[in-house]
């Protein structure tokens, strides 16, 4: 397994590179910005460890370059602050998970092994509809290429839909997909999710039949691979 | 025609002066003690009292040269008369003085208004009388212009015109009611004439009862009081119009500022005209000053927080690295510094945002992408964030505040739950929304609830590591004048709801 560790600070880089090569790990360094994407970008590390406060170019948009150019590695970011404008910026670049400092060793290392665990055994069955395409395993969608943030219930309606394109799907079904408990059905909690789905995918995906249901379909000149 | 145009002129500006303050009234605060009286109420005043002079003077100076042009026709007739009077007069051998009877037919009745009389003056004293029209009856003479007889007689041949009493008592036809008793007031001609044949020069002299040209210029005089108190108070209209619409851009000012403030906009505009686009330029300029300073100071705050955490990592993990009692003491201590960099890091945000304000965050985007991060963090756990929150609902504050204030909550939420979340945001009035945050987790006893509640920093003290979190939250959410409640959610876990000031849509 190897993983680059990039942080500025030299006392803590080579904590940082003691403890990991302790736990196994290859461990390769990059002290500022700039070499760290060079880095990033050309070798095929497991897990990157990326402290956001970094000379040259900051963590973000060393991580959002990354992302840019398909770098698919797992990073978790390190960060000083703290505060929620910056724990969002850095899963909007693409983090897949964060530690605030000060931390432990100990800390860093489990959610270390976490991640590497996630990210392992990829390559999955993926159901596509037209440019829509759902992995399943990483329980990611995109279309055309373009990764969609999705929350997990925008994400379960979609593959649910997408496990059933071109079929109509009332909305008692849908609801009952999403929620287990009767409460939580209000009338117009579908009509709220494919919504927001529709401004993700496009609102010409979904389609609407009146007193029935929904409908997942592939727009025209697109062709379905399924 | 003086006292008319002074009553006209105070009646009109009062009015507007008291519209002027109901409607400053209406739009301002509780006046302060001492207040400047209002542009509009200044402009207007000004500009009646000035327009109220003017056509004051206008006035009195038309009804003068009205009056001047009346009494010179009407002097003019008498002057004929004098004429016809002079050319009709006839001497016989004896020297005997015989007057023509003039045309106008008034002379033949007693106390006409139309009078002629024909004197010779007396060596120094009083005149006497040759001949006089019947009208005049047994009044006595008219009296001689001012300078008497020698005046009269120093410019022979030229006619003399003033004013006299008649014989008439006043209050005849064309008298004004309510006069004064008296004598009628008449106009006077009067000229010296010498006669061949008579050794003494005649003084002619011809009355005309002068009321019905007093009655004229009266009436001019009240019909150009009403005509110009009618224009003063068209002009004092018109410039309240003027100043209302010409002032319109200061008033526009006046509510950009006020949405400035509320956060509805972060600048004001720049279309104003020249006199005001400094002021809404230094205004500009100000906001965007206070929010640097803001912005500076966060940044500091954040940078020391940053300088300091990365070395407490240092020294925690070389601890960590030398077990003993110095590396345990180590341990300890940089968990309490750690603590209380935290602390003054959310006290010094928490100034930082009182001294700000103005900004609006729309609460839906900003819960999805808490979600979409919140759900990343907790993917292990298999957290589902249910979140709502209607499209136009705003958050009257900065959009850092609310991420910290939603995101602690709801991070709160995903640690205790089991794997569900749900967040609703709704507006309560115009100016409070709610943010509520349940879980399925475990929930939280009543009595431990208080507990959590309780002001300060306490509670990160008193649970450390396992705390809720929340007193950052409640921290911040009382900078915004807003509150923190606990309750139990619809899964029997907890529910924590979030009175906030709501932005303007």
């Amino acid at each position: 397994m190897r993983i680059l560790v990039v942080e500025d600070d030299p006392d803590l880089a080579r904590q940082l590179k003691a403890a990991l090569g302790d736990a196994g790990y290859a461990v390769d360094h990059a002290p500022d910005g700039e070499e760290a994407h060079f880095l990033g970008d050309t070798e095929p590390y497991d897990a990157i460890v990326l402290d956001l406060g970094l000379p040259k170019m900051d963590g973000v948009s060393v991580l959002e370059r990354w992302r840019r150019a398909s770098v698919a590695t797992p990073v978790l970011i390190l960060t000083a602050r703290g505060a929620w404008s910056e724990k969002v910026a850095g899963f909007d670049a693409g983090a897949d998970d964060y530690l605030t400092k000060p931390f432990h060793t100990e800390e860093l290392l489990a959610r270390l092994r976490a991640l590497l665990r996630r990210s392992a055994g990829h390559a999955s069955p993926s159901l596509e509809c037209g440019a829509l395409r759902l992995d399943p395993r990483a329980a990611r969608a995109t279309v055309n290429g373009e990764p969609l943030r999705l929350t997990s219930l925008e994400y379960r309606l979609l593959h649910y839909l997408m496990m059933h394109q071109g079929r109509v799907i009332s909305r008692t079904e849908l609801v009952e997909h999403l929620y287990d408990q009767d409460f939580d059905r209000d009338s117009n909690t579908i009509e709220v999710f494919i919504g927001r789905l529709r401004k993700k995918v496009g609102p010409d995906r979904i389609e609407t039949v009146r007193g029935l249901g929904y409908r997942l379909v592939a727009l025209e000149g697109e062709a379905t691979t399924t | 025609m003086t006292e008319l145009k002074a009553t006209g002129v105070s009646a009109s500006p009062f009015l507007g002066r008291r519209a002027a303050r109901a409607k400053s009234a209406a739009a301002a605060p509780p006046p302060k003690p001492r207040r400047q009286p209002s542009l509009v109420r200044r402009l207007v005043v000004l500009h009646a009292v000035l327009s109220a002079i003017v056509l004051a003077i206008g006035g009195v100076t038309l009804s003068a040269f009205f009056a001047e042009r009346s009494t010179a026709a009407f002097d003019e007739r008498l002057g004929d008369d004098v004429l016809d009077l002079v050319r009709g007069t006839s001497v016989d051998e004896t020297g005997e003085v015989a007057a023509p009877t003039l045309t106008d037919a008034r002379t033949g009745y007693a106390y006409s208004g139309k009078y002629w009389e024909l004197v010779t003056p007396g060596e120094g004293g009083p005149v006497h009388a040759i001949d006089r029209s019947r009208s005049m009856w047994d009044a006595p003479d008219f009296a001689l212009p001012a300078g008497g007889a020698p005046a009269l007689a120093s410019r022979a041949g030229k006619t003399f015109y003033y004013d006299g009493m008649g014989p008439a008592p006043s209050g005849g036809a064309s008298a004004q009611p309510g006069a004064p008793a008296g004598k009628e007031h008449v106009r006077i001609a009067a000229e010296l004439v010498h006669i061949a044949g008579v050794k003494d020069p005649i003084i002619f002299m011809v009355a005309e009862d002068r009321s019905p040209i007093d009655a004229n210029i009266r009436t001019f005089a009240v019909s150009v009081a009403i005509a110009l108190a009618a224009l003063l108070a068209m002009l004092i209209g018109g410039v309240m119009l003027q100043v209302r619409f010409g002032l319109r851009p200061l008033f526009r000012l006046q509510r950009e500022v006020a949405s400035v403030r509320t956060g509805k906009t972060d600048r004001v505009g720049d279309d104003y005209p020249a006199e005001l686009e400094p002021l809404a330029s230094e205004l500009n300029a100000l906001v965007a000053h206070n929010q640097e300073v803001v912005e500076r100071q966060r940044t500091h705050v954040g940078n020391l927080a940053h300088a300091l955490k990365t070395p407490l990592t240092v020294m925690d993990a070389e601890a960590q690295a030398r077990p003993g009692p110095l590396g345990d003491v180590v341990r300890r201590q940089v968990d309490v510094m750690r603590e209380q960099v935290d602390h003054h890091l959310r006290r010094a945000r928490a100034s930082a945002r009182q001294q700000g304000g103005g900004d609006r965050t729309e609460v839906a985007p900003l819960l999805e992408e808490l979600a979409l991060t919140l759900e990343r963090i907790f993917q292990d756990k298999g957290v589902e964030i249910d979140w709502r929150a209607p499209d136009d609902l705003f958050f009257h504050g900065e959009r850092q505040d609310l991420l910290e204030l939603a995101g602690n909550v709801m991070e709160n939420a995903c640690k205790w739950c089991k794997a569900r979340v749900r967040v609703t945001a709704e507006a309560l009035d115009a100016t409070r929304f709610s943010l509520t945050v349940e879980d399925d987790g475990p929930g939280l006893a009543a009595k431990d609830r208080a507990e959590v509640l309780q002001r300060g920093a306490r509670l990160d003290e008193t649970a450390p590591g396992s705390g809720l979190g929340l007193s950052i939250v409640d921290e911040l959410a009382r900078a915004y004048g807003g509150a923190l409640a606990l309750s139990d959610s619809h899964w029997g876990g907890l529910m924590t709801t979030l009175t906030l000031p709501r932005g303007e849509a």
